[in-house]
């Protein structure tokens, strides 16, 4: 059909002979992705439920599930062993990865659509949002009633947030992504003003509590937790997945998406809508946990490539995998003291973070200069 | 009859008060390459966008073979008209062959995967485009030249019958704008319509199969190269002054932007040249705004060639011809209503002494340095000698720059209330 077949049929010599090939590339990362990495999470899994004030052989929970699922005899761990996984540790665990993933999940999605490697679920002003519905759970003292009191408040903060959102930014009939991103800081801008204002008129105690939720802990986390969560959370990720060509589309730049016969604005809509009910559902399990949304759509685009066919999966397992290992690690460092999870991601993130913007400006200093 | 190909009815694009496009009609077939020109903000982006449909026009339609194109289904519209952006970032680090295969989308299922055949496709495409080796390679990492041709394949990737090109060879050196307009060239004869936008209008005068000007969102001219780049048609849309000439080489046309005037019209000055030996003080005086006017010339004279494609009216008589009586009659009311006549330094000969007959009728005769007693100037007779002797008794004796310095001076005391 086109003309020039003779340099065609030279040119796949020359891509088959040495110059690197599509295929291959995309073969290994498949493998990182979809092999190694639930490897790694699984073996971490067993590795944090046996590390605490009691410490369980990392063998118990395999011991544990297995004959459940109708595989094998094995001997089975004792009862203290039992509890001490399946009602303290195997829940935690979950909810940790249940978080991580979607947080992670969330930041992908974001970065994507606002083609911005700094986009996080922070950008919309959701963590925010959630945090104000968690100020006025605890002060109006509905916490002290019900154990669901601050995740259906925190919920309804982050939608309110995003609902805020939609309504400021398609004001014009288009969704203007700077607009957007310019909308979610005033927001949140807002919103923390708000909290900040709520807390000064509470109690001391009040304030301890909320300032206790910020820092974002996955401590007592039952399996109550996980089962108002999981129903949202798994849902919107597979969700969020689905649009995974899509969001490649979107970092050619909303012009080019729209040629190439993409919906443009609803599918825009929709991703900002699952993202703010993930991202709030996320924060009302364990409080706001920073940088996991940052850090982690980072680390995997350079493991495993910006295709987010490859990119989302990678980044929920991974995700989970960093969160596991965030809260393993603030058990095992000064037992018997936990340090709360989201001090920790903070502690890894910050520096992550602020490399990453050295080598951003060394990049664009290479390319003006 | 079948229905046009792509076609604009009435076409009105506006933001708040400011009207883009208004009011245009266009209709192209395929086959066509149409380059759309005109200056910064005459809407020629918009016009792509819109025929694109990837902007609901304000009033009118663009119709694809009869159907309205915002009302067509998105992804059967992107298997029809592909769109080639200006816009070349992308922060993400695809890999090239990841943003080809990007092409293939509106072809693929909902949760399709590309298959061995579109690889294929984006691999003759980048090849075509002459980028075989680099399908692994950072898009963000290549040239911006480099990715203009990227997504070029692209767009050839996505395989449609109508091509839209934002400004294709913007960041190109001039082999790969070559390439990307003779592809065009190429895509449009296999039966595709390609309509681009182009900056530079000899570029477009030379590849493109007709022209559309725009000027404020409507048309100003649309036709073939020759009908639309014409000086008098371009000079008032870009509001420069424009010279309009073939090419020696390729015959296609060039055009060229003649410095601004410089106020100094009103200022007539008649060169009695030949040989070439007013060319250098033509090209001064006329960037310097005066009134000009030449010969007597021959034919094919370098002099004669430079006054014709500056439109400065002269007299010429055929190449190694004899300056007749008649002749110096006809052009004698150039040298009389001249505030100067200049006379260059050329060797005189038999057919030129005609020459010096029409100087002695100046009404201010300047001579080019070297004068009569300074004696490089050639003559073949003494006849010759003698007239240009006689010519120069009543004048001034001037070099080059004496001459520019004071027309000036004659232009600024013209230009003081």
């Amino acid at each position: 059909m086109y003309p020039f077949r003779r340099r065609i049929a030279r040119s796949q010599v020359d891509t088959i002979r040495g110059v690197p090939h599509h295929d291959a590339a995309v073969n290994k990362r498949h493998l990182l992705a979809f092999t190694l990495l639930p490897l790694l999470l699984a073996a971490a899994v067993l590795v944090a439920v046996g590390v605490g004030a009691v410490p369980v052989s990392p063998t118990a929970l395999v011991r544990l599930l297995l004959p459940k699922l109708g595989i094998g005899s094995l001997p089975v761990p004792a009862e203290r062993d039992v509890t001490i996984l399946l009602l303290l540790r195997f829940p935690r665990v979950v909810a940790a990865m249940l978080v991580g993933s979607s947080l992670a999940v969330c930041g992908v999605v974001m970065q994507g659509l606002f083609r911005n490697p700094m986009a996080s679920p922070e950008i919309l002003g959701l963590s925010a949002g959630g945090s104000l519905g968690a100020v006025v759970a605890i002060t109006t003292g509905i916490a002290a009633g019900s154990l669901f009191a601050v995740p259906i408040l925190t919920i309804a903060g982050a939608m309110l947030s995003a609902v805020c959102i939609s309504l400021l930014s398609s004001s014009r009939g288009t969704t203007s992504l700077l607009y957007i991103v310019i909308a979610g800081m005033a927001l949140s801008s807002l919103f923390s003003g708000l909290t900040s204002a709520l807390l000064l008129f509470s109690r001391e105690y009040q304030v301890s509590q909320f300032v206790f939720w910020t820092m974002g802990g996955l401590d007592g986390r039952s399996w109550q937790h996980i089962l108002y969560s999981a129903p949202v959370l798994v849902p919107g990720m597979v969700a969020l997945s689905l649009f995974a060509r899509e969001l490649n589309l979107f970092t050619l730049g909303e012009e080019q998406a729209m040629s190439l016969g993409m919906h443009v604005e609803t599918i825009k809509r929709v991703l900002l809508a699952i993202a703010a009910v993930v991202t709030g559902v996320a924060i009302a399990v364990c409080g706001p946990i920073g940088f996991v949304g940052l850090l982690i759509p980072h680390l995997f685009r350079f493991l495993v490539g910006p295709d987010h066919r490859v990119l989302l999966p990678a980044s929920a397992l991974g995700g989970a995998l960093f969160l596991v290992l965030c809260d393993l690690l603030g058990r095992a460092l000064l037992p018997p003291l936990e340090i709360r999870v989201g001090i920790i991601t903070a502690i890894l993130g910050s520096p992550y973070l602020l490399s990453l913007i050295i080598r951003i400006q060394r990049r664009n200093a290479v390319r003006t200069g | 009859m079948s229905p046009v190909f792509l076609q604009a009815k009435s076409l009105t694009w506006s933001v708040g008060n400011a009207r883009i496009v208004e009011r245009l009609d266009l209709s192209i077939e395929r086959g066509e390459l149409v380059g759309v020109i005109g200056p910064n903000g005459a809407g020629k982006t918009t016009l792509l966008r819109l025929l694109a449909g990837l902007l609901v026009p304000t009033e009118g339609e663009v119709l694809l073979e009869g159907r309205h194109i915002n009302g067509m289904e998105s992804r059967s519209r992107a298997r029809r008209i592909s769109f080639m952006t200006q816009d070349l970032s992308q922060v993400f680090p695809f890999t090239v062959m990841e943003i080809l295969l990007m092409g293939r989308y509106p072809h693929l299922g909902r949760f399709q995967k590309e298959g061995a055949e579109d690889l294929a496709r984006a691999r003759r495409m980048l090849s075509y485009v002459g980028l075989s080796a680099i399908e692994e390679r950072g898009f963000s990492a290549l040239s911006s030249g480099e990715r203009q041709l990227v997504l070029f394949a692209k767009a050839l990737v996505q395989d449609t019958d109508a091509l839209l090109l934002d400004e294709p060879s913007s960041n190109l050196d001039i082999h790969h704008q070559d390439r990307i307009f003779s592809m065009a060239q190429e895509l449009a004869r296999e039966g595709r319509a390609v309509v681009t936008s182009v900056h530079n209008l000899s570029v477009a005068a030379q590849y493109c199969s007709r022209l559309v000007l725009l000027e404020k969102g409507r048309i100003a001219a649309d036709g073939r190269p020759e009908q639309v780049l014409q000086s008098e048609i371009l000079d008032g849309v870009y509001g420069i002054r424009t010279m309009v000439s073939p090419s020696l080489a390729t015959g296609s046309l060039t055009v060229t932007v003649v410095p601004r005037d410089r106020g100094a019209a009103g200022i007539r000055v008649h060169l009695i040249g030949g040989a070439g030996s007013a060319v250098n003080l033509t090209r001064e005086l006329y960037r310097m705004g005066c009134v000009l006017t030449g010969g007597i010339a021959h034919e094919y004279d370098s002099d004669e060639k430079l006054w014709k494609s500056l439109g400065v009216r002269c007299a010429a008589v055929g190449a190694f011809s004899r300056i007749t009586e008649e002749q110096i009659r006809e052009s004698t009311p150039f040298v009389e209503q001249a505030d100067m006549t200049i006379l260059c330094s050329f060797p005189v000969g038999s057919g030129n002494l005609g020459n010096l007959r029409l100087a002695s009728l100046a009404r201010r005769l300047v001579v080019l340095r070297p004068g009569p007693e300074e004696m490089p100037r050639t003559f073949l007779s003494q006849e010759g000698k003698e007239l240009f002797e006689q010519a120069c008794a009543g004048a001034q004796l001037l070099d080059h720059d004496a001459i520019l310095s004071d027309l000036e001076q004659a232009r600024d005391k013209a230009a003081a209330p």
